[in-house]
């Protein structure tokens, strides 16, 4: 099945997005690359329709992204002519297509002082802030990107993309706390999304497995990793990803127990006792084995799991059980 | 709609049209006796329905209820757990309409974008990779 046009491509798979492109020259065919405005024509030819542009849109960041430039500015054109070149939207997009005309960094340092001379003249506007930024970052100026990200959030605090771009340009450079802090922002502004609570969980995984991050807030990092992938299952009936972290936090708490009580006493955090820990893996250990069962025999209902994220769990269980046969042995 | 709900609807519809059909033959054999009547000067009888035709209306209607209620598709979850698993459980294909096309209003998680971030795309590493999955053989696979 082809994805829908109508979404953004952003998270799609190679295959998936050549379909997408491959069907430009269909999509450019069939749809009307003006609408007028007049109530005369509007008569006669099909209305306007806000998918339209959301089509081009979207066909336009597939068709950069196979490499698929005519097609890419033909969608442009079309929603230049519908929306004029002085809208932020349009702008950004504009800018992403030089971007990727760019054959070197010259050109990306002329593409970057146009943005600085938009933004110059209006200082608020997001799209280009948000492209600035990209930018800075896909040219290895992660600091200056960091510098901006942060003024941006000062002006627009309810912005959880920006807020989670942030954190995963603090995870890129290993800055674990300031990366959770971000990414708990995002969580103050969407509670209830369940893949962040999991990404939240994830970061703290990695935060008290890094090297070097061991030490008094290891024990800490991994409660409050416990703590997100639980509250992501809570959310999420069956939730791969959420059960995957769960059985990954809970059998690096039950193989490092609590070294002392030292940290209990401190009030910021309480260790759950080792018997809710256990059933706790367990609890996640048959749940991934149902899944990875059901999913493997394509039962109806079971089809949506990703592959990949399938066969990982599955390697984690078949890990776990030989690990657990060479104790009993 | 499967065949059981449609059959019921039919049957019930059946019924409806019986009922119809004896309230129109009652008022008109009704009519015939009242001009009968005044002829032969007799006190005229209450023109009300006889009960079994009222009952039978009334079954009709919830026969005919009942099979449209079965008939129908089954609900959309309404607590947040149950619909979010339903999204990751079974992606797509839990929300098909009666033609088997992907919902409009289907959009996957809602949340999904706050980790791809399509406003920070970074639109020459998308790029690169793109070019790399088809050095590595990817578009013969996905053919």
């Amino acid at each position: 099945m082809a994805p829908s046009l109508l979404h953004p491509p952003s998270q799609l798979s190679p295959s998936s997005a050549l379909q997408l492109s491959q069907q430009a020259p269909i999509v450019l065919r069939d749809s009307p690359s003006t609408v007028s405005s007049s109530p005369f024509t509007a008569l006669f030819s099909a209305s306007e329709t806000a998918d339209l542009w959301i089509k081009y849109e979207n066909l336009l960041l597939s068709c950069l992204r196979t490499g698929d430039e005519r097609a890419a500015h033909q969608c442009l054109e079309r929603l230049v002519a519908r929306f004029g070149d002085d809208n932020e939207r349009i702008m950004a997009l504009k800018g992403l297509l030089k971007e990727a005309d760019a054959q070197n960094n010259d050109e990306l340092e002329v593409v970057l002082k146009e943005y600085d001379q938009i933004l110059s003249e209006n200082d608020t506007n997001i799209p280009i802030t948000k492209r600035r930024i990209a930018l800075l970052r896909s040219l290895g100026r992660v600091s200056d990107a960091a510098s901006s990200l942060v003024q941006f959030l000062k002006f627009s605090p309810t912005d959880a993309e920006a807020w989670s771009e942030l954190a995963d340009l603090y995870l890129a450079q290993g800055m674990y706390p300031q990366a959770i802090y971000a990414m708990e922002e995002v969580l103050v502004l969407a509670p209830n999304a369940w893949n962040i609570h999991a990404r939240l969980g994830e970061m703290q995984y990695m935060a008290a497995t890094a090297p070097g991050g061991g030490g008094p807030s290891y024990q800490k990092y991994l409660v409050e990793a416990l703590k997100r992938f639980s509250r992501s299952i809570e959310l999420c009936d069956n939730y791969l990803r959420g059960y995957y972290g769960l059985k990954l936090v809970t059998t690096k708490l039950i193989k490092d127990p609590a070294k002392s009580t030292k940290q209990t006493d401190e009030g910021e955090f309480t260790l759950p006792d080792s018997d809710t820990v256990e059933r706790l893996n367990e609890l996640a250990t048959a749940k991934l084995s149902e899944i990875v069962r059901r999913s493997i025999a394509q039962e109806s209902g079971w089809r949506g799991f990703d592959k990949l994220e399938v066969t990982a769990a599955r390697e984690l269980l078949s890990e776990d059980a030989s690990a657990a046969s060479r104790i009993e042995r | 709609m499967t065949w059981i709900s449609k059959s019921i609807t039919v049957v019930g519809g059946v019924l409806l049209a019986h009922a119809c059909y004896s309230a129109q033959e009652h008022s008109a054999l009704q009519s015939f006796k009242a001009t009968a009547s005044t002829l032969t000067s007799s006190p005229p009888t209450a023109a009300s329905l006889p009960i079994d035709i009222a009952i039978e209306t009334i079954i009709a209607l919830l026969v005919v209820i009942f099979g449209l209620v079965l008939g129908t598709r089954p609900m959309r979850p309404i607590q947040w757990h149950v619909w979010a698993g339903k999204l990751e459980r079974e992606g797509e294909e839990g929300f098909l309409d009666s033609e088997g096309e992907v919902n409009r209003d289907y959009v996957g998680n809602p949340f999904r974008s706050l980790e791809t971030r399509p406003g920070f795309i970074d639109i020459r590493k998308q790029r690169k990779e793109f070019a790399a999955w088809v050095k590595n053989g990817g578009g013969q696979v996905s053919q």
